[in-house]
């Protein structure tokens, strides 16, 4: 038995697939495609797929990590690809099969690319408010076993960012906070900026691109 | 897809159900076919996708290389009205084209709540919701399912129905459409013809006067349409075509796993179950054929379970061959299979302990009545002893917690049988703790689910009155206050909804003019309980001079023509009648396993009937 991190990028329509839905999706892939995966004991047996961290709902990923347990070693990872790829429905493709490197609980930052339409976001605009220093949005959090809203401070969270325009977009490369201590998503992002602004732009594509570490090295 | 769509998606509730691209999808180049079909199931996507038929015909359908069918469901309230603010016409999963562009527009009819839905969803569109609006000769509106036996009160919305078993008329009126569309005919040139195809049924091709009373006088055929319409037969289920996948949701849904039809038709003739009588004669499916058909889609889909669906499984003659021939790969390949509510008193200690070895779902019994007396008026031919010896091998097997379904309102019903349903449930409360292997420190839990009986067309008791709301009211309140037990717990369905099920159900082609007039003061969704708006539809009937108890609670005479007279599902009024007249001195008939009762459906089936 070997352990191995697929590369999954997620495009197109099948970003509207929550992340809890995308357990069953793996597990039937994995399913269709004959992949001797290692599955949990207990009563209910079922595979063990771990999705290293949620991508939020309607957010493309170029290379989201997952990690899973081949119990055949005659089946190389290479064959754990391709045999994945040809089971899974348009839009979900394995890009590699790796060996992990380092631990799920290194992933700090995420890169993500956001674009919006340059006729509901003005680029100076955005640019102010994100060097305002003043970007805060509101996050449901728990508090004593109670849902309350939490103010967040978006300025102090943003790593990173750059802007390019061209005429029929506004592309906003950002680098947020991702993992298990703290996460911002491109739209709680988004709606902090239109809080700012007093716009109500909507990201007309939002990717993450990778996963970082605290180093800012890529997580592999 | 149409980028606004992309756009408006993140806003709504679950997007995955608008989005298509599942895995089992299928795909085809536009430019290539000649019959572009729309299949919609007027209910949420999660409600449509767990329906077996929709699965099978969009498989049949999309067989023909010259058929592309793609699949439409009604869209949630919230992306309803996101698609009407943007004008964004309702369009089908596969291609994301607007569907009022499609040759067919096929609705799937389970359930009378769902009427509405249909009107909102043909108004998504961009189509006039009558038929006599909708000019051209596409789209051609279809229904079919078990509401088309009387689908009088929405017979001005369709083109024409399709009666009984699908498999092979769907493709006989594509046949003729793909003739008619070359030809350039009109749809009434067309229809003219369709009617002429067995189990057709083109209401636009009828005439319906009315008595004084506002009883049917008289149903007259025109333009050469057959006076009496009979509904299609499946003859060998093993030969049929059988899909070789399923469309596979991504998110969850009600019923997310292989599903298999075992057999149709059923042998127990339970006086107030329409999907017996529709539904007949009965034929199998033999157990090599489903093993196979089953293993192929488990490979397909990638599911984890399967279950065997029919109208009571257990009757089904070869169970225990089949379970062996499943059980046989199943565990080794983590597959449960699911099995329905089973008499296990004679299976083989080996197939017992095999059936330990997967998952079972809860143990559920319907006996429909309290009562004995009242179990043989409707012919539910479950003693007392039988279940309780059910429950005992059950409790011995692990199981603490049982279901129980009953109906209110029946026949005949007096307050005794009432307090029966609370008595019975009392027996088995009892039965647990006198059992020496119940589960080791678990109490039970015994669930009492009471619906209100609805009486529908081509049953026997198709001539009687439901129960008014008041007496339900009264009937609910008295289950309650007599109840024996603090171990059952019942759960009651919403009488305003079974009233107007009711009246839609027994409706004639006047109720169309309701119906149409709800969803325009803004009825839709109405089996859904928080949509349901029960004061609008009554508003309606008051100003449209129509009085729904004359539906809903009204007794009919035998010699009364019944707005689906003209419909043939196999089983002679007269037969009905018998049944009706033996409920009434509470007798039984016995099922088929044990003596052909002579119901008359096995004449579709040249006069076999697999018992
Ligand atoms: S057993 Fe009775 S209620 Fe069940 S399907 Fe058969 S006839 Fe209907
Ligand atoms: S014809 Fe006889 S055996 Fe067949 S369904 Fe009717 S009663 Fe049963």
């Amino acid at each position: 038995m070997y352990e191995v991190r697929l590369w999954l990028s997620k495009r197109g329509r099948i970003r509207f697939v929550s992340h809890l839905d995308m357990f069953r999706l793996m597990t039937r892939a994995v399913r269709r495609a004959n992949i001797p995966l290692w599955y949990t004991e207990g009563f209910n047996p079922h595979p063990y797929i771990s999705f290293l961290l949620a991508l939020s709902l309607g957010v493309e990923g170029e290379k989201e990590p997952v990690d899973v347990r081949i119990t055949d070693d005659a089946v190389t990872p290479e064959e754990v690809r391709d045999r994945l790829n040809a089971s899974l429905p348009e839009g979900l493709f394995v890009e590699a099969a790796t060996k992990p490197v380092m631990k799920p609980s290194e992933i700090t930052w995420g890169e993500y690319l956001v674009t919006y339409d340059p006729s509901e976001m003005n680029a100076d605009s955005l640019k102010e408010a994100l060097d305002s220093g003043a970007l805060e949005t509101e996050k449901s959090g728990k508090h004593g076993g109670r849902k309350v809203m939490k103010k967040v401070n978006v300025s102090e969270c943003i790593h990173s960012w750059s802007l390019e325009e061209t005429e029929d977009a506004l592309r906003l490369k950002v680098v947020l906070p991702a993992g298990s201590v703290m996460n911002l998503n491109p739209q709680q992002l988004t709606d902090a900026v239109n809080a700012y602004l007093g716009t109500s732009a909507a990201p007309l594509r939002a990717v993450r691109l990778r996963l970082l570490n605290a180093d800012l090295e890529e997580f592999r | 897809m149409d980028p606004r769509i992309e756009k408006l998606l993140p806003t709504v509730q679950k997007p995955a159900r608008y989005t298509g691209g599942e895995l089992g999808q299928v795909m085809k180049d536009k430019n290539a076919v000649d019959i572009r079909y729309a299949f919609c199931f007027p209910d949420s996507y999660e409600i449509g996708m767990s329906h077996l038929g929709i699965k099978i015909l969009y498989a049949i359908a999309n067989e023909r290389p010259d058929t592309w069918c793609e699949r439409v469901f009604a869209p949630w309230p919230d992306m309803e009205q996101k698609m009407r603010e943007q004008n964004i016409p309702l369009y089908a999963l596969e291609s994301g084209d607007p569907i009022r562009d499609f040759d067919f527009i096929g609705f799937t009819l389970q359930y009378e709540l769902c009427y509405t839905n249909i009107l909102n969803m043909l108004d998504l569109a961009g189509l006039p919701v009558k038929a006599a609006d909708r000019k051209d000769l596409a789209p051609i509106v279809m229904g079919g399912g078990p509401c088309a036996c009387n689908p009088e009160p929405i017979a001005e919305f369709f083109d024409l129905f399709s009666l009984g078993e699908g498999e092979e008329v769907n493709s006989e009126i594509m046949d003729l459409y793909a003739v008619h569309k070359k030809r350039g005919s009109t749809k009434e040139e067309f229809l003219r013809e369709a009617a002429k195809i067995p189990g057709v049924y083109v209401p636009s091709l009828y005439e319906i006067s009315y008595n004084a009373d506002g009883t049917v006088a008289a149903i007259t055929p025109k333009d050469g349409a057959p006076a009496v319409v009979t509904k299609r037969i499946i003859r060998d289920l093993d030969n049929v075509y059988y899909p070789k996948s399923f469309v596979v949701p991504f998110i969850d849904v009600v019923h997310d796993r292989v599903t298999h039809e075992i057999f149709r038709g059923c042998i127990r003739g339970c006086r107030f179950c329409q999907a017996c009588f529709l539904n007949r004669p009965i034929r199998e499916k033999s157990p090599e054929v489903i093993n196979e058909q089953c293993k192929g889609l488990i490979h397909e889909t990638g599911y984890d379970e399967i279950s065997l669906c029919s109208l009571s499984s257990s009757d089904y003659t070869r169970i225990e061959e089949l379970l062996n021939l499943l059980l046989d790969w199943t565990p080794g390949e983590k597959v449960n299979v699911a099995l329905p509510s089973l008499r296990v008193d004679n299976f083989s200690d080996e197939l017992l302990q095999k059936l330990k070895s997967v998952r079972r779902s809860g143990l559920t019994f319907a006996p429909e009545a309290g009562t004995q007396r009242m179990r043989d008026v409707i012919n539910k031919n479950v003693t007392e002893e039988e279940m309780l010896e059910t429950a005992n091998i059950a409790f011995s097997g692990g199981y603490s917690a049982v279901k129980l379904y009953f109906m209110l309102g029946l026949p005949t019903e007096t307050d005794e049988d009432v307090e029966g349903i609370g008595t019975l449930a009392k027996k088995v409360v009892d039965a647990y703790y006198q059992n020496p292997d119940k589960p080791k420190g678990r109490g039970v839990t015994v669930g009492v689910s009471a619906s209100s009986f609805v009486p529908k067309p081509f049953t026997p008791f198709q001539w009687e009155p439901q129960a008014t709301p008041e007496e339900l009211d009264h009937k609910q309140r008295h289950l309650k206050e007599t109840l024996p037990s603090r171990k059952i717990n019942v759960s009651f369905h919403d009488i305003k909804t079974s009233f107007l099920e009711g009246v839609l159900a027994r409706g004639d082609r006047r109720l169309s003019a309701v119906i149409e007039e709800a969803w325009r003061r803004g009825c839709t969704f109405d089996s859904w309980g928080e949509y349901y708006r029960f004061d609008t539809w009554m508003e309606v009937f008051h100003d449209l001079v129509l009085d729904p108890r004359f539906y809903a609670n009204r007794r009919r005479d035998y010699d009364e023509v019944l707005p689906w007279d003209h419909l043939n599902y196999g089983i002679p009024k007269k037969y009905l009648m018998r049944e009706s007249e033996k409920a009434k001195r509470a007798e039984t008939t016995d099922n088929c396993h044990n003596k052909c009762a002579g119901c008359g459906a096995n004449k579709l089936n040249g006069g076999h009937c697999d018992v």
